[in-house]
């Protein structure tokens, strides 16, 4: 079996697995990283988003083999302790969430795109939360949040 | 050389070269059609994992062509500044999948999984592109017409490895569109797709039309006839003059997305609507 070594949130991690396990699997089952979901299965649904090199990827579209030396970012890599990032308050503050279960896709979507284009406007948010899918919250409350997160980063 | 291992991850382009020759593989790139398509079943197959071979990344020209490596992604080619005819390709590059989709999966493995319904084949079908195969016996060429054989089908050897995609350095500052009919804009499979590249006069005269279809039959076919018919004609004349004679060629089939006869209905006024955005950028010009 294939040995694979990355940096997941920072720190260096590494487990034989075989080749066919997927980069969400390696991620939940060997790290015990359960934050992120998996919801379709299918590459669609976007719940099991991770920041891939610093570029959002669905992590059940991946191999683990194919993450070998990358710098994976996940969910519990966002906070910096007790305190949430700035992403994770905004949904919290506009109730960017009900039940939760496409959450983490959609913080990792919008912490990416906020790095990317801190000035986004609301239909280039939306735009960009086409690969995300929610079932609660009809995404209006998800916009608001990234839209306050956005300002907070810009200052 | 015994190899028994069912994933390998070769550095350099030389090394992948010669496992192909040794085995079967299958060719891993951005793998986002590969999960997928296992579904429920087990993962048997021996993979070769491209990615670290640097020099089949990125985009890059010479004086005659530019080369889009097998393991450019969707979102390589939206970042680099490319010549106007490569303005289909890139509206076709923001509709697949979605942003994460787009990140990972690349232009070569969209060509290479030979979709009918790809939406990377007819912007370039109607770049002229050529497919650059790699293999212990040195390089080959096929144009991209022919590279795709039928559905799912290449004319890729088991031991070739394609190394990019060749666009031709001719009539590159012509402008092109592309649109797709999907039943959402995005994370969807295209019902029908048109690119269109137009060379317009200084007269508003059409001087030369490229146009393929996609998702109209196993192959995206380039429409020979109809470009033959609007060299001449103004945009607002063209619009006019299509119709099912010139579309004879395409064999849309009915299946869960459209019915047949919707798609030759749909294909058309795609075609007219390409048509017709190149009037309101001159206007904009």
């Amino acid at each position: 079996m294939p040995t694979v070594t990355m940096r997941v949130n920072g720190k260096t991690v590494s487990g034989e697995v075989e080749a066919r396990t997927l980069l969400v699997q390696f991620l939940r089952e060997h790290l015990r990283l359960t934050g992120t979901h998996v919801g379709c299965d299918t590459s669609q649904c976007g719940a099991c988003v991770v920041h891939v090199d610093g570029n959002s990827a669905k992590s059940c579209t991946m191999l683990a083999v194919q993450a070998i030396d990358a710098d994976i970012t996940t969910i519990e890599g966002l906070a910096d302790g007790e305190t949430l990032h700035p992403m994770q308050e905004a949904f919290r503050n506009n109730h960017g969430l009900q039940c939760g279960f496409c959450t983490p896709g959609m913080v990792m979507s919008a912490v990416d795109l906020v790095n990317k284009n801190p000035t986004a406007s609301e239909t280039e948010i939306r735009e960009w939360l086409e690969g995300n899918i929610c079932r609660c919250t009809g995404y209006h409350n998800i916009v608001k949040s990234i839209q306050e997160a956005a300002e907070n980063v810009g200052g | 050389m015994v190899i028994s291992a069912v994933y390998v991850r070769p550095q350099k382009l030389e090394e992948a070269v010669e496992l192909m020759s040794t085995d079967t593989w299958r060719i891993l790139a951005g793998g986002t059609d590969i999960y997928p398509s296992i579904g429920e079943n087990e993962l048997k197959t021996s993979f070769m994992d491209l990615t670290n071979v640097s020099s089949l990344k990125g985009i890059t020209e010479d004086q005659f062509f530019w080369r889009i490596g097998a393991l450019a992604t969707w979102a390589d080619l939206l970042k680099t500044k490319l010549p106007p005819a490569f303005d289909a390709l890139k509206q076709a590059a923001r509709e697949i999948g979605s942003i994460q989709i787009q990140n990972r999966a690349t232009i070569v493995g969209n060509i290479c999984n030979a979709s009918p319904a790809a939406d990377g084949v007819p912007p370039l079908m109607i770049l002229d592109a050529g497919i650059e195969l790699t293999s212990i016996n040195g390089l080959r060429e096929v144009a991209l017409k022919d590279f795709i054989t039928g559905n799912r089908e290449i004319a890729r050897d088991k031991n070739e490895i394609v190394s990019c995609i060749k666009v031709p350095k001719i009539d590159l500052g012509s402008r092109s569109v592309f649109k797709k009919l999907g039943v959402r804009k995005y994370l969807v499979i295209s019902i029908t797709m048109v690119a269109l590249k137009l060379s317009i006069g200084e007269s508003g005269t059409i001087k030369r039309a490229t146009l393929a279809v996609g998702a109209c039959s196993a192959v995206a076919k380039r429409l020979l006839e109809l470009e033959y018919l609007l060299e001449g004609k103004t945009t607002a004349e063209a619009g006019d003059l299509i119709n099912d004679t010139y579309l004879a060629d395409l064999t849309p089939i009915t299946d869960v997305r459209a019915t047949a006869n919707y798609r030759k209905v749909a294909t058309k006024i795609l075609i007219q609507r390409s048509i017709s955005s190149f009037e309101n950028r001159n206007q904009d010009g």
